[in-house]
């Protein structure tokens, strides 16, 4: 066993921590999410001089041609600086069309997509709210020369920053796997039958519900075969569980680090809290939480990165981790005490933040049923 | 022993309902929700229930009680915060009651009529930058200066001051004495020259303040209880803050409930789902102990007992509950948790997220759970310190 990074993503790693420590402050994030859209122009290019977005995307589509676990060690990045916005979604957008698409959708779609100049959004989740083929309600049916999609998505991340959005559509009869197809949405030139509404969270990052009333698409819309697309979206979706396990873990370890030092700051009766056993307890508890959350998302990225049949392991890291990581929200917390509740602090940011990776691409107990029935149960 | 409320007290509770139905108009209700604290039609409200007598129900009528019993004062806040009415005012749930049990017949005189009138409101004044759980480590000034106090230094997490008419001020009259003994209790007009709000915003939305004093006179008269034993009179008016009215837990609990019974997914109403009827069945039980406890203190209390372990134990279990609450819409809510009130597709009017994150808000004030346990093991247990 190997528990390493290699060399290289060493240096992604220290690049990106570096990058956001400077480049994308608590200060500024904050500001960002009263911003719509909320993405500086120059910093978005500054990452995409990087080649962040290019990062998962072969070398001929534009991209750098790295590896899901290289993708990773830039999530777990981003989930450290509590970074919001559409690079997550155009990260995993960009996967999709990769995993889905024809060749040719693929040399169109994806070199503007590595260079930072489109973003596309997967549109999956449903009012149903579950994660499986059965969620899959949004007809798309077939008529002359195209398709014409009418049902409502939930959830769609940064649907205003985004230029396309995957969306998986029903093309078939039937509530199983078979008949689902995904289907490219020009979210700029759909016109007045896609509706999009942005839903009132509490500050995490940009949801929206996509309500399609008889959009039409031509027939070149369906990335890959019609009808054959689920295997694909939920690959995707394995990715993107796993990538939100890894932001928490990020996440995690920086909510850690700050209570750590504010506990040997921090003085009362006389001596640093970080002295009270009460207070030693919470930093490591909240510490094993986060070490440990950390092997099992690590061995998932492993799995998917190696292209093995992984969704027991993803299903175990992405239920753990949420869990673990609301432990981890409520330790630091406790230890962080008033000054950690205000919202200038860097803490209320990642609790905020906690919320959406905890409860998206599948709830713990969504994983755990996974998890039974991967057991045989 | 009896478990059950008298015909009497269930008759209380159901005026209290048939008020707040009458009485709580939107505008009122709206400010309770809202983190900001009272406006004028909370304000307004709180008028109506002092005319009752339903802020101070314990309290002498002499000084606007009804003679009741802090039972009688419990289900009366318990209905309140089933309704959505905050009820624990720092005037009648901590100032009041130190005023009568430290205060002096002047003292009492002066200012238990109004805060039973339910027309004025306090603002507790007791942490700053280097004094939270160690509260005796307050280090604002007060100094003696012919017939007044000359008042300096600054305060933080003070809610309410932007509200409130006075501040229920914590302040050191001795640096020389042991930290203990030193801090003596003062009540400070708000709108004193000298005085600076500067407000504060918590994750939970809920706004609190800085407050800085400069110069700041308060007439000697102001001084509650004894020179020098405010640390004392403090301790003992924090046991009543720690008495938790769950109504307003009751009531989300109830919303969550309703939305499983008729939330529909994949063709099966969520209430069906075998892990969601356990978890709403677990956390009815841990409700009911929840209420237990709180109508055990204020039976302790009725009998002539300080309930400091029994007020701890409320404290840590009804705030924690909380956020189990919050877990518990979270299980059944999924990422629709995330939605606040008014949302298109948000559950429970809202009953998600913002509990939640306000749970975090109440393990940490009023005295930190760390604190409470610490109080539970050493005053409670009688382990060694
Ligand atoms: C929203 C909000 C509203 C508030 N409103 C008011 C108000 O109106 N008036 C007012 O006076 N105050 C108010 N407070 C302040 C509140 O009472 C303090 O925040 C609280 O007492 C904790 O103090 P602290 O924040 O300084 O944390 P600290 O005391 O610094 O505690 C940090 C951590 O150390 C732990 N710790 C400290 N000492 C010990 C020990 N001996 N053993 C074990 N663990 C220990 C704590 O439990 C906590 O986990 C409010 C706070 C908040 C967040």
């Amino acid at each position: 066993m190997d528990f390493g990074l290699s060399p290289e993503q060493d240096i992604l790693k220290t690049t990106a921590r570096d990058f956001f420590a400077e480049q994308a402050p608590t200060t500024l994030l904050r500001e960002m999410r009263n911003q719509r859209p909320p993405y500086p122009a120059d910093l978005w290019k500054k990452m995409a001089d990087l080649g962040w977005m290019a990062i998962a995307i072969p070398e001929k589509y534009g991209g750098v041609g790295g590896s899901i676990h290289d993708l990773m060690v830039l999530v777990e990045e981003m989930g450290r600086a509590a970074f919001p916005g559409p690079l997550f979604t155009s990260l995993i957008g960009g996967i999709a069309i990769d995993i889905l698409g024809s060749e040719k959708q693929k040399a169109e779609l994806l070199p503007p997509i590595a260079a930072g100049k489109a973003v596309a959004s997967l549109a999956i989740l449903e009012p149903s709210l579950s994660m499986g083929a059965d969620g899959i309600a949004l007809t798309a049916s077939h008529s002359a020369g195209g398709y014409s999609l009418s049902g409502t998505k939930l959830f769609v991340s940064d649907v205003e920053a985004a230029d396309y959005l995957v969306v998986a559509a029903r093309t078939g009869e039937g509530s199983g796997e078979d008949g689902i197809s995904a289907i490219l949405v020009n979210v700029k030139s759909a016109g007045s039958r896609l509706s999009v509404t942005r839903l009132d969270t509490v500050p995490v990052e940009d949801y929206y519900e996509v309500v399609f009333d008889g959009v039409v698409v031509g027939e070149s819309a369906v990335l890959g075969q019609a009808g054959q697309a689920w295997n694909g979206l939920n690959r995707v979706a394995q990715i993107a569980a796993v990538a939100k396990c890894v932001d928490m873990v990020g996440a995690g370890q920086r909510m850690v680090e700050t209570a750590v030092a504010h506990a040997k700051e921090r003085v009362q009766f006389g001596r640093p809290i970080g002295s009270f056993q009460a207070i030693q307890h919470h930093c490591a508890n909240a510490a094993t939480a986060v070490d440990s959350a950390r092997l099992i998302a690590n061995k998932a990225v492993w799995m998917l990165n190696e292209g093995m049949e992984c969704t027991k392991i993803v299903s175990m890291a992405k239920s753990f981790g949420a869990d673990s990581h609301r432990r981890v929200t409520q330790l630091t917390h406790q230890v962080t005490g008033g000054v950690g509740l205000i919202i200038e602090h860097d803490l209320p940011m990642f609790t905020y933040r906690a919320l959406a990776s905890e409860l998206l691409f599948g709830t713990p107990a969504e994983h755990r049923e996974l998890v039974a029935q991967e057991l045989g149960l | 022993m009896h478990f059950g409320f008298t015909p009497t007290q269930e008759q209380l509770r159901a005026e209290v309902k048939a008020f707040c139905e009458q009485e709580l108009t939107p505008e009122a209700a709206a400010e309770f929700a809202s983190g900001v604290g009272p406006g004028p039609a909370a304000k307004e409200f709180y008028r109506k229930l002092g005319a009752k007598g339903w802020l101070t129900v314990s309290w002498p009528r002499k000084y606007g009680g009804l003679d009741g019993s802090h039972t009688d004062q419990l289900i009366v806040s318990d209905e309140l915060e089933y309704q959505g009415v905050k009820s624990n005012r720092v005037g009648s749930s901590m100032a009041g009651p130190t005023i009568l049990l430290c205060g002096g017949e002047e003292t009492k005189a002066e200012w238990l009529p109004k805060i039973a009138a339910g027309g004025i409101e306090f603002a507790l004044g007791y942490t700053e930058p280097d004094a939270g759980s160690d509260l005796a480590a307050l280090d604002i000034r007060a100094v003696e200066d012919g017939d007044d106090y000359v008042i300096n230094g600054s305060k933080i997490f003070n809610t309410a001051t932007h509200y409130a008419d006075y501040h229920w001020l914590g302040a050191r009259t001795d640096p020389n004495a042991p930290k203990h003994k030193g801090v003596s209790l003062f009540i400070v007009d708000l709108t004193s020259p000298g005085i600076t709000i500067k407000p504060l915003w918590v994750l939970s939305g809920q706004r609190t303040n800085v407050v800085y004093y400069d110069n700041v006179r308060v007439p000697k008269r102001n001084l509650v209880g004894e020179k020098n034993r405010g640390f004392y009179h403090i301790a003992t008016a924090l046991d009543f803050e720690r008495m938790f009215p769950c109504g307003g837990i009751r009531r989300d609990f109830h919303r969550v409930v309703a939305t499983a019974r008729e939330t529909t997914t994949n063709g099966r109403p969520q209430g069906k789902d075998p892990l969601v009827r356990q978890a709403i069945a677990e956390f009815a039980a841990e409700l009911e102990v929840a209420e237990l406890l709180s109508y055990q203190m204020a039976w302790l209390v009725d009998n002539g007992t300080v309930p400091t372990k029994e007020a701890s134990m409320n404290k840590t279990y009804v705030t924690e509950l909380e956020g189990r609450l919050g877990d518990l819409a979270m299980h059944i809510f999924g990422p629709r948790f995330m939605l606040r009130e008014g949302s298109k597709w948000a559950q429970a009017e809202g009953a998600g997220a913002w509990n939640y994150l306000s749970s975090y808000v109440s393990c940490i004030y009023g005295g930190t759970n760390e604190i409470q346990r610490n109080i539970i093991a050493t005053r409670g247990l009688g382990l060694p310190r």
